[in-house]
């Protein structure tokens, strides 16, 4: 299965030297494949012609296994799905399932949910930063951007009791009241997070080596985004201006002003800086919302059985690593027919032999980092 | 008895086997250093756990490497695989021979010392590219074109560096580079009304390149090549290749120290004024602060054994401030003394970048060596040249 | 012309490395020493179960409804009663818990009527057997006892 989708090999002619092509096996044990990803690469010399990716090997059958779960129980599952924004993929669902019920979710509920989320999608981007620097080889940056990521975490852990797989919403609303320092401790996140990118700007988008390392790399245009069905960053980065919470506001995020960052070339450095902004955004909607919570129920009108009525539902969320959609079908009993779901990451993903080809083994690793992949939700 | 120590081969005999020992202890501690500055660089704390402040840690180390188990790939080639870590050690350790540690503590002092040094270099990246050839895996192979072929530009332009410097002291004896610098009153670096900051800044870089060390570490590349060349390489072969980069970052550092940084010689050499401050106050002090920081840490060890340790350095320490102040010892030690703090500051350098920047790609390292370095090298020496041929008639 | 004098003056480089110069303060290092020093755990936090006591009569809280079996998607716990002849309830005779497979995702401490059940602030679970980390009634109701890190 793995090298059929390989376009046919260059005649020798056209391979430097005449040297024959290098079959290169990169992953699932490699330092910079983000987990269990398996990258078979055809190369000749450092230039790439080929990439293929293997994938599975993180295959838990999450999607099977809401078949024999009930709705509630089905919940702390999908936030193992991209565990590094576990309250986006829990808003999916629970808002997917919301919509199978025809619930409405109070105000209060949905403002803190838009917080946390942006919280989660702040965290989420700081990882990334951290890793994608690690790959293209600044060995700080990661541990800075855990430094941040910390006080996201110690918000999730005040809110709900868990740091990374929170199960923080319930269907229907919320499940917890906000704790007492809530809203400053929102805040004061959001004072940190634009204090400290002035620190990773410092480190890495003036510095010359990471500019050449990212400017250029990996290039994706609207065009193939568009035919890739790649979302998120990725097509923002390409000039597309797409995004689920201006394009289609759910949660109550059009009640929030703040912009939606693009940037043209989308190569790599676009991509970084993208992604820069959006946090300075998050935190421009954190601070909007945190000082409007309105009072009222956390929680709407869902009864402790949880039965939606036959049909079909799906709902589909901006999380931080593009468009994430929940498709529930519920044949009226307690479980889920079938729940499928379309990761971010798998789906753009499918862009890297695109990126890949004819770049070089270094720009690989910083490829794979620029798309933002966690395996979890690749192979769910 | 006399006579014994009459004979010229002697004291370097012995200086040799001395070096030999002892090295290795010294790498253990420089990579102790590599990990603190890291962590420090990184808001962390580093290794802690292994006696007080981790000062033990290099022992622990040595001994997980010596008990590891010792894997050669089955479709390795067994004699080169053996041959290659041996060649990396052998070439750094050689070149050691030539540095001078002080004004009396030297090995030898060959009258080509500098291109010894040179020599030594380019035969220790023969070690990495066999090394990464024989292991018959595709990312050692990766790896060690990669050093190949930035071991080759790279020595061009550190090459040129060097000429400017020699050109400047007029000789190829390191105890003469010295010399000529204590003569002229000025730091090589500073040399030339200052133009000798250009081969200054170029050496650092390209020896930076030369040493495979971040941002140049193409060749190990651990995020792409997994290893690089010594993917392959596990347990005590391994552990001879770090050996091989250590003696090889203190190796370009010494050369650089002694070509650009005075080597032995206290700043301002020339100025009697500055003979107290800078040869008793300063070492002896700094030993004093050090000793008063291990005496300070010594109430925090819940451990009575770590205690001890911690006392124990604190009183090493002492001893060491007074050698510095009694005139008879300083004397013997206050020129290696200056070399191990340049030194130091030179191998802090090279930390310091490894914690900051990205990794070039390997085109960009080529770009960067030979449509920069190397023109901008070229137009350091001549320019150094006409200079010196104006300034010195 | 500025631009190619910062190139040659590597200014961004510098600027990089006055940063990275910057955190080696030791005031700004975040590395908490763990044995030594625990984490400060949040109220909220979903760690090691217990089952409470009543802290007066020291008599279990739990009525065996198993509404926290049926709550949980792993199907860990399994409760199993007897009725009371006097008092005409169910007495809890036993009560297991897996640790290993659960993920303490909570839905057990929200389904249960009378807080019997809790997720408590303790999180050191390890052990050296598989079957050490099925805790009967006995465990649930003393919790775990990590032990006590000596240097």
């Amino acid at each position: 299965m793995a090298a059929t989708t390989l376009a046919p090999p260059p005649a020798a002619e056209d391979t430097f030297l005449d040297s024959n092509e290098l079959v290169l096996n990169m992953g699932p044990q490699h330092p910079s494949t983000h987990g269990v990803l398996r990258v078979i690469l055809k190369l000749d010399g450092e230039r790439v012609l080929g990439a293929d990716c293997v994938i599975g090997y993180l295959h838990r059958g999450v999607e099977k296994i809401a078949e024999n779960r009930t709705y509630q129980q089905f919940a702390p599952y999908v936030d193992r799905m991209d565990y590094v924004a576990a309250v986006s993929n829990g808003l999916g669902y629970c808002m997917a399932v919301e919509k199978l019920l025809d619930v409405e979710i109070p105000p209060r509920a949905q403002a803190v949910r838009v917080i946390l989320t942006e919280v989660n999608r702040i965290a989420s981007h700081l990882l990334w930063l951290g890793t994608h620097a690690l790959d293209i080889g600044a060995i700080t940056p990661v541990f800075l951007c855990f430094r941040e990521r910390e006080e996201a975490l110690k918000i999730f852990e005040n809110y709900c009791g868990a740091r990374l797989t929170t199960h923080a919403f319930r269907i229907g609303g919320l499940q917890y009241e906000t704790y007492d320092r809530f809203e400053e401790d929102c805040l004061a996140f959001c004072d940190l997070m634009e204090e400290k990118v002035k620190e990773y700007h410092a480190l890495l988008t003036g510095n010359r080596i990471w500019v050449k390392r990212t400017k250029g790399v990996g290039i994706l245009n609207a065009e193939d985004c568009k035919n890739y069905g790649v979302t998120g960053p990725l097509l923002r980065a390409a000039g597309v201006e797409w995004d689920l919470r201006k394009a289609q506001p759910y949660s109550g995020y059009d009640k929030y002003d703040f912009d939606v960052p693009t940037a043209e070339s989308g190569d790599t450095f676009d991509r970084y800086i993208v992604r820069m902004q959006e946090m300075g955004q998050s935190c421009r909607i954190i601070r909007q919302a945190v000082g409007a919570i309105p009072e009222g129920p956390i929680k709407g009108k869902v009864g402790k059985v949880i039965k939606p009525p036959p049909g079909e539902a799906y709902v589909s969320i901006e999380a931080p690593k593009g468009e994430l959609g929940y498709y529930v079908v519920s044949d009226g009993s307690l479980n889920p027919y079938r729940v499928r779901v379309r990761p971010p990451s798998f789906v753009n993903l499918g862009a890297l032999d695109k990126m890949c080809r004819g770049t070089l083994v270094a720009d690989v690793v910083a490829i794979i980092g620029t798309i933002d992949i966690v395996l979890g939700e690749v192979d769910r | 008895m006399e006579e014994l120590l009459a004979n010229p081969y002697v004291g370097p005999l012995v200086l040799t086997v001395a070096i030999i020992l002892v090295f290795p202890l010294i790498v253990g501690y420089m990579v102790l250093a590599e990990r603190k500055v890291l962590a420090d660089l990184q808001v962390r704390l580093g290794p802690m756990r292994v006696g007080p402040y981790g000062v033990l840690q290099p022992l622990a180390d040595a001994l997980k490497l010596l008990l590891k188990e010792d894997i050669i790939p089955a479709r390795a080639d067994k004699w080169i695989f053996w041959l290659a870590p041996v060649l990396s050690v052998f070439t750094g350790l050689t070149a050691l021979a030539v540095l001078p540690l002080s004004d009396r503590l030297y090995v030898a002092d060959v009258n080509i010392g500098i291109l010894f040094i040179l020599a030594m270099s380019s035969i220790g990246a023969l070690g990495l590219i066999l090394g990464g050839w024989s292991a018959n895996s595709k990312y050692s192979l990766m790896g060690s074109l990669r050093a190949a072929a930035q071991m080759v530009s790279y020595e061009v332009p550190l090459g040129f560096a060097t000429v400017t410097a020699i050109m400047c002291a007029g000789t190829l004896s390191m105890q003469g580079v010295i010399d000529s610098q204590f003569e002229r009153g000025v730091w090589g670096a500073f040399d030339n009304y200052g133009l000798m900051l250009i081969p200054t800044v170029l050496f650092i870089i390209a020896g930076t390149a030369e040493t495979n060390r971040a941002p140049f570490d193409l060749p190990e590349a651990e995020s792409e090549l997994v290893a690089g060349f010594h993917t392959e390489y596990s347990g005590f072969r391994w552990s001879l290749f770090f050996l091989a980069e250590y003696a090889a970052i203190v190796v370009i550092s010494a050369l650089c120290v002694t070509l650009f940084f005075g080597g032995w010689l206290r700043p301002f050499p020339n100025v009697e004024l500055l003979e107290i401050p800078f040869n008793t106050v300063f070492p002896a002090g700094l030993c004093l602060l050090i000793a008063f920081g291990c005496l300070k840490g010594v109430g925090k060890q819940v451990v009575p054994g770590f205690r001890f340790l911690m006392a124990a350095i604190a009183a090493a320490f002492l001893g060491a401030a007074g050698l510095f102040v009694l005139p008879l010892t300083n004397e013997l030690v206050i020129g290696l003394f200056w070399f191990a703090f340049k030194l130091g500051v030179m191998v802090y350098l090279f930390i310091w970048y490894r914690g900051t920047f990205p990794r070039f790609r390997y085109d960009q390292l080529m770009d960067v060596g030979w449509k920069w370095l190397i023109p901008i090298s070229m137009a350091g020496l001549v320019l150094n040249g006409a200079v010196q041929l104006l300034a010195r008639g | 012309m500025a631009n190619l004098i910062k190139t040659f003056l590597l200014t961004d480089l510098l600027k990089g490395l006055w940063t990275t110069f910057k955190n080696q303060a030791p005031s700004k290092v975040v590395t908490e020493q763990y044995p030594l020093v625990r984490p400060p755990v949040a109220e909220r936090y979903r760690g090691a179960p217990r089952l409470n006591n009543h802290p007066e009569t020291q008599e279990t809280l739990c009525i065996s409804c198993n509404l926290c079996a049926l709550a949980c998607p792993e199907q860990l716990i399994v409760v199993t009663s007897e009725r009371n002849k006097v008092t005409k309830r169910k007495d809890l005779t036993t009560f297991t818990y897996d640790v290993s497979r659960c993920m303490f995702c909570g839905l057990c401490e929200d389904a249960c009527p009378v807080d019997a059940l809790e997720l408590t602030q303790d999180f050191e679970m390890a052990t050296y057997t598989r079957e050490g980390q099925i805790w009967d009634r006995q465990m649930l109701e003393e919790g775990p006892l990590p032990s006590q890190y000596t240097h």
